[in-house]
C-alpha cells in the first residue's frame, strides 16, 4: 500500500564464492572493508535505511554463499526478493562466465511473478586489481543481452561505484515492490471458520 | 519434553502441509498488517502470534520448515519496523514486553519476545547486555530439537547489528559507560552460549527416533547444521575479536564444544567450518590446537577431509599474498606443524584407511609446493613418510585404480607436474621407492607420464648419473619385470608405448661430447636388456645418435688430437648395438643400420675409415645373404645396398671392386624375373655415378658396363617376362634409366636404342587391357615422352630422339 510511510525492500546478492559480496555489502552499509577473506556460509542479511525519491525505505540485504554446499537447507530466503544483484570479479572470468546460472537459479527458485521484468543489477567488482581479465565492455554485453540490465563496475576495497550501484538497486527494487504489492497484498482466500488441522502430533506445550 | 518428534511427512504432504501453512501465515500477516494500519496493536499481535504458531508444527522437514520459517520471519520484519516506529512515538516498553506475554504457546511467545527485544535494544542501546543475556536463556524454553535450532536462529539473525563490538578495556573510564552497553565479551558469551545450546539440540537429533531412521535423521541432520555454524560466523564478524581473543579464549571455547559433543556429523562439520569462517592469519596461529583437537575427534570422523580444508585454504593464502611479501615467514614452520600433526593423527587412528593416509600426503605435498617451492626436501620429506608407512603396512604391488594407487599417483604426479623438469626428482631420494609400491601397470602409467613430461618440457637429461638416474625409474617400459602378465601385450598399445621411450632417447643429450659417449653407453645398458621386442624400438635411436656423435667429433678435430680413435670406438659401439639387434634374429632393422653407418663412416675420414666402411658394407651384405628371403624385401634390400654404395667414395679399388661386382651378381640373382631386370637396372647407376679411390673421388663414368646393365636389364624383361603387363612397365622404366645417362652424356647409348624402345612400348600399350594398372604405365610412359619434347630444344643429347 502506497500510503504506509516505511517501505522494506528485500535484495539478494549472488555470486561465485570470493567475488566479494559481502564485502560490498560491509563497504554499503558499514563503510568498512578487510583484506581478510571469511567465507560465508547459508544467508544472513543486514539492513540499511535509504532515502529513494523522497521515500525512506529498509532495505534488506541478504549476502549468501558462494558455494552450494553451504546451504544445506536450500534458497527459500530468494522468495520476495524485489531485487536481484549478480555480482562478478572481473580478475576472475570463471565468475562471469557463472552468472547465466546464477541468473537462472534465481529466477526458477524464486519465481517471481513476472521474470521477465525482473529487476537484476549487475556488479562486476574488484576494478581496483591490475590483473583484469574481463573487459568493461563483454560486462556491458552481457548485461544488455539479459534485458538491460544496469551494470556497474565497482571496487569493495576502495568504495568506488558502490554507493551508485546499491542506489540503482534500491530504486529498482523499490519499483518491483511497488507493482508487486497492488497483486500480494490480499491474501488469496479468506479462511472464516477455525483452523482445525492438527498441527502437532506431540503433546508438547512448545 | 517431546517423546518422540515426528520429523517430516512424506514429500508430497509435505508441500500441502506447506501450502496450508504457507496460506495461513499470509492472511493472518495480512491481518496483522492491517491492524498495525489502524494502530490497533494489541489485535496485530493477536495475528502475529496465530501466524507464529505455524511454526509450532512437528510435521515439515527441515527444509520446509525453513520455508516456512522464512515466510513467518519476513513477516515479523514488518511488526519490527512498526514497533520502532512506536517507541519513537513514546509507548513504553514494558507495555510491549507484557503484551507480548499474552501468547499462549511459548514458540510464538518467544518469537515475540525476541522481536520486541530487538526493538528494545535498537532503541535503548544501553540495555543490550541484559537484554540479550536474558533472551538467549529464555530461549531454553524450547527443547524441541528442529523448533529450537530455528527459534536460536531467529535470535541470532535479529541481533546481528546490535551484538557489542566494542573493546573491553578494563579499568578505564570508558569501560564504565560502555558496561552498560556490553562490550565484545558480552557478544563472545552470548553467541558461545547460544552456539552450545544449539549444538545440544542437534546432537540430541541424532538419538531421537527409531534406528531404522537413521539413515533420514542423519539426512535432516545435515541440512540443518547451516544453522549451528551460523553461530561460527556470528563470532567471525565480530571485528573486536582480535588475534589474542581468538587464541585465548574464543578458539579454545569452541574446540572444547566440538570436541566434548562426541558426534561425528558434528565434529565433521564444525571444524570445517572453524576454518571456513575465520580468517588465515588467525589458523596460522592457532594451527597447534586446531590439530591438536582433530586428533581428539571421534573414530568415524572424516579428519582427511578437514586437514585438508585446511591445507588447502593455506596454502591458497600464501600464494595469494606470495606477492605482498609473504606472511607466511621462515619463522613459523607450518610445514614442519603440518608434517608433525599429520603423523601424530595417523597414529592415534589406527582404524584409518590407507588411502587417507596417502591423500594426506597428497595435501602435505601441495602444502610443501606452494609454500616452499624451493625447499624440495619437505617433498622427500612426504615421501619418505608415505614409504615408511607402506613399509609398515606391508603394502606392494598397489593396483592405480585401487583407492590406494589413486592417491599414490596422484602423490607421485605432483612433483612432476609442479617442478615440470623430471630431473628435479633427482633430489628427492625416496621417489624411486615409494614408485615401486605400484604394480606394474601402475608403474608403466607413471613412467610414461614422466616421458610426456619430459617430452613437453623438452627436458635434457645431460650426464651418465641422470640417464641412469631416469632409465631406472622408468625401467618398467625398457626391461621385462618379474610381476608382467604373462600374455603378450596388445601390439599397438606395445609400439606406441615403445616409441615414446624412443622419443625420450633422443633428450639424453650432453653439450660434451665424450660425456655423451657415456650416456650412449649408458642407456644402451639398460637398453640393451630390454628383451627381443623391446630394443627394434629402444636400439636404433642410440645408434643414430652415437652418429651423430661420431660427427660431432669430426666437427671438432682441430680440438681433440684422439677424435680419430674416438670415432673407431663409436663406431664399434654401433657395430656391437646393431649385433645386438642381428642376434634378436632381426634382419632388415639391422641391415639398414648398418648401411647407415657406412654412409656416416664415409663422409668422416678417420684413420682407419675404408676399413670400418668395409665391415658395415660386408656386414650389410652377410645379412642380406643369410637373413633376408622374402623376395620383395630381397630387392628392397639390395637397392638400398647398391644406392648406398653409389654414395661412398672411400672405397680403393679392392675394396669398391668386390662390393660392386656382388652388386650386379646379386640383383642377377634375384628369383623374380622382373626383379632381376630392375635391379640389374639399378646397378647401371654404380658404375657411372659410383665414386672410388681410384676414380679420385670423381664419378666412375663405365660407359660400357652402364650399357652392359641396361642391356641385360632389357634383356630380362624383353625375353624372359612373361606376364606383358609387367613387360611393358619394364620397358618404360628401363627407358627411363636409358634417357638418364644419355642426358648425362654417356656416349653408348645411341639414339637409335632409345628410339627402338620407344617404338616398341608404343606398339604394345594399346594391347594391354585396359584397367588401373595399364593406365598408369601409359601415363608414366607419356610422361616420359612429354619430358623429352619439353626439354629437346635445349638438351642437345636428345635430339636424335624421335618423338
Amino acid at each position: 500500500m502506497a500510503t504506509r510511510k516505511k517501505v522494506l525492500l528485500k535484495v539478494i546478492i549472488l555470486g561465485d564464492s570470493g567475488v566479494g559480496k559481502t564485502s560490498l555489502m560491509n563497504q554499503y552499509v558499514n563503510k568498512k572493508f578487510s583484506n581478510q577473506y571469511k567465507a560465508t556460509i547459508g544467508a544472513d542479511f543486514l539492513t540499511k535505511e535509504v532515502m529513494v525519491d523522497d521515500r525512506i525505505v529498509t532495505m534488506q540485504i541478504w549476502d549468501t554463499a558462494g558455494q552450494e554446499r553451504f546451504q544445506s537447507l536450500g534458497v527459500a530466503f530468494y522468495r520476495g526478493a524485489d531485487c536481484c544483484v549478480l555480482v562478478f570479479d572481473v580478475s576472475a572470468p570463471n565468475t562471469f562466465k557463472s552468472l547465466d546460472s546464477w541468473r537462472d537459479e534465481f529466477l526458477i527458485q524464486a519465481s517471481p511473478r513476472d521474470p521477465e521484468n525482473f529487476p537484476f543489477v549487475l556488479v562486476g567488482n574488484k576494478v581496483d586489481l591490475d590483473n583484469r581479465a574481463v573487459p568493461q565492455k563483454r560486462g556491458q554485453q552481457w548485461a544488455q543481452s539479459k534485458n538491460n540490465m544496469p551494470y556497474f563496475e565497482t571496487s569493495a576495497k576502495e568504495g568506488i561505484n558502490v554507493e551508485q550501484a546499491f542506489q540503482t538497486i534500491a530504486k529498482n527494487a523499490l519499483a518491483q515492490e511497488t507493482e508487486v504489492d497492488i497483486y500480494n497484498e490480499f491474501p488469496d482466500h479468506i479462511t472464516i471458520n477455525n483452523d482445525t488441522r492438527n498441527v502437532r502430533s506431540d503433546n508438547c506445550s512448545c | 519434553m517431546p517423546t518422540t518428534p515426528q520429523l517430516g511427512s512424506p514429500p508430497d504432504e509435505q508441500d500441502k502441509l506447506l501450502d496450508e501453512a504457507l496460506g495461513i501465515v499470509k492472511m493472518q500477516a495480512f491481518q496483522m498488517k492491517r491492524c498495525l494500519d489502524k494502530g490497533r496493536l494489541m489485535d496485530g499481535l493477536k495475528h502475529a502470534s496465530t501466524l507464529l504458531g505455524e511454526l509450532r508444527t512437528s510435521m515439515l522437514s527441515p527444509k520446509s520448515y525453513y520455508e516456512l520459517y522464512m515466510a513467518v520471519t519476513d513477516e515479523l520484519r514488518h511488526l519490527e519496523i512498526y514497533l520502532v516506529d512506536e517507541f519513537q512515538k513514546g509507548r513504553q516498553v514494558s507495555d510491549l514486553y507484557e503484551m507480548v506475554q499474552y501468547a499462549g504457546s511459548i514458540v510464538p511467545r518467544l518469537y515475540l519476545l525476541i522481536t520486541v527485544g530487538l526493538v528494545y535494544i535498537k532503541t535503548k542501546p544501553s540495555l543490550s547486555r541484559d537484554v540479550l543475556k536474558d533472551m538467549v536463556e529464555m530461549c531454553r524454553g524450547v527443547q524441541h530439537p528442529l523448533r529450537g535450532l530455528f527459534l536460536r536462529n531467529y535470535l541470532l539473525q535479529c541481533t546481528r547489528n546490535i551484538l557489542p563490538d566494542v573493546a573491553d578495556t578494563e579499568g578505564s573510564l570508558e569501560s564504565e559507560e560502555s558496561s552498560t552497553g556490553g562490550t565484545v565479551q558480552d557478544s563472545i558469551d552470548f553467541v558461545l552460549m547460544n552456539f552450545a545450546e544449539m549444538n545440544k539440540l542437534w546432537v540430541r537429533m541424532q538419538h531421537q527416533g527409531h534406528s531404522r531412521d537413521r539413515e533420514r535423521r542423519e539426512k535432516e541432520r545435515q541440512d540443518l547444521r547451516i544453522l549451528v555454524g551460523t553461530n561460527l560466523v556470528r563470532l567471525s564478524q565480530l571485528e573486536c575479536i582480535d588475534l589474542e581473543k581468538y587464541i585465548k579464549t574464543v578458539l579454545p571455547s569452541i574446540l572444547e564444544q566440538v570436541v566434548s559433543c562426541r558426534d561425528a556429523i558434528a565434529q565433521e562439520y564444525l571444524m570445517e567450518c572453524i576454518i571456513q569462517v575465520f580468517p588465515d592469519e588467525f589458523h596460522l596461529s592457532t594451527l597447534h590446537s586446531f590439530l591438536r583437537a582433530c586428533a581428539e575427534l571421534q573414530p568415524n570422523v572424516n579428519v582427511k577431509n578437514i586437514i585438508i580444508a585446511l591445507i588447502d585454504r593455506l596454502a591458497a593464502f600464501t600464494q595469494r599474498t606470495k606477492d605482498e611479501g609473504g606472511i607466511i615467514s621462515t619463522d613459523l614452520q607450518l610445514f614442519d606443524i603440518f608434517s608433525d600433526q599429520v603423523a601424530l593423527i595417523i597414529m592415534s587412528k589406527p582404524d584409518i584407511p590407507s588411502e587417507d593416509i596417502v591423500a594426506l600426503q597428497v595435501s602435505l605435498i601441495n602444502l610443501a609446493n606452494k609454500c616452499y617451492p624451493d625447499k624440495v626436501h619437505y617433498v622427500d620429506k612426504v615421501l619418505g613418510k608415505t614409504t615408511e608407512i607402506f613399509n609398515k603396512f606391508n603394502l606392494e604391488r598397489i593396483g592405480q585404480i585401487t583407492p590406494v594407487g589413486k592417491e599414490l599417483m596422484k602423490l607421485l604426479k605432483i612433483p612432476v607436474d609442479n617442478y615440470d623438469n623430471v630431473l628435479t626428482l633427482l633430489k628427492l631420494e625416496n621417489y624411486g621407492n615409494l614408485l615401486d609400491f605400484l604394480d606394474y601397470d601402475g608403474r608403466k602409467a607413471l613412467a610414461m607420464y614422466l616421458i610426456n613430461n619430459a617430452l613437453e618440457n623438452e627436458t635434457q637429461i645431460g650426464n651418465p648419473e641422470q640417464v641412469d638416474f631416469m632409465l631406472g625409474l622408468i625401467s618398467s617400459l625398457i626391461q621385462d619385470q618379474a610381476d608382467q602378465p604373462t600374455e603378450t601385450p596388445d601390439p599397438e598399445d606395445f609400439a606406441e608405448e615403445q616409441s615414446l621411450l624412443g622419443r625420450f632417447l633422443h633428450l639424453l643429450v650432453s653439450e660434451d661430447p665424450d660425456e655423451q659417449y657415456l650416456i650412449l653407453n649408458t642407456a644402451r645398458r639398460h637398453l640393451g636388456a630390454g628383451g627381443n621386442r623391446r630394443i627394434p624400438f629402444t636400439l636404433p635411436p642410440v645408434v643414430f645418435a652415437a652418429y651423430q656423435l661420431a660427427f660431432r667429433y669430426y666437427s671438432v678435430k682441430d680440438q681433440d688430437d684422439k677424435w680419430e680413435k674416438k670415432c673407431q670406438k663409436i663406431f664399434q659401439f654401433c657395430h656391437g648395438t646393431i649385433s645386438a639387434l642381428t642376434k634378436a634374429e632381426l634382419a632388415e632393422l639391422p641391415l639398414r643400420l648398418f648401411l647407415q653407418g657406412a654412409l656416416a663412416i664415409s663422409r668422416i675420414p678417420f684413420e682407419n675409415q675404408e676399413t670400418v666402411a668395409y665391415e658395415f658394407m660386408s656386414q650389410a651384405f652377410s645379412l642380406y645373404e643369410d637373413e633376408i628371403s622374402d623376395s620383395k624385401a630381397q630387392l628392397a634390400a639390395i637397392t638400398l645396398i647398391v644406392a648406398t654404395l653409389e654414395q661412398i667414395g672411400c672405397f680403393g679399388e679392392e675394396n669398391h671392386d668386390p662390393l660392386r661386382t656382388n652388386c650386379a651378381l646379386a640383383a642377377s640373382k634375384l628369383l623374380k624375373k622382373p626383379d632381376q631386370s630392375r635391379a640389374v637396372g639399378t646397378c647401371s647407376h654404380l658404375f657411372w655415378s659410383g665414386k672410388s679411390v681410384a676414380s679420385g673421388g670423381e664419378q666412375i663414368k663405365d660407359e660400357k658396363r652402364v650399357l652392359d646393365c641396361l642391356k641385360k636389364g632389357l634383356k630380362i624383361a624383353a625375353n624372359q617376362c612373361m606376364d606383358s603387363m609387367v613387360q611393358v612397365q619394364l620397358f618404360v622404366e628401363l627407358l627411363n634409366h636409358y634417357l638418364y645417362f644419355k642426358k648425362k652424356g654417356n656416349q653408348l647409348i645411341e639414339a637409335t636404342l632409345v628410339n627402338e624402345l620407344v617404338e616398341k612400348i608404343k606398339e604394345e600399350l594399346p594391347n594391354l587391357e585396359n584397367n588401373e594398372e595399364s593406365q598408369q604405365i601409359s601415363k608414366h610412359f607419356t610422361n616420359t615422352i612429354d619430358h623429352v619434347k619439353s626439354v629437346a630444344s635445349i638438351e642437345e643429347h636428345y635430339k636424335d630422339i624421335a618423338v
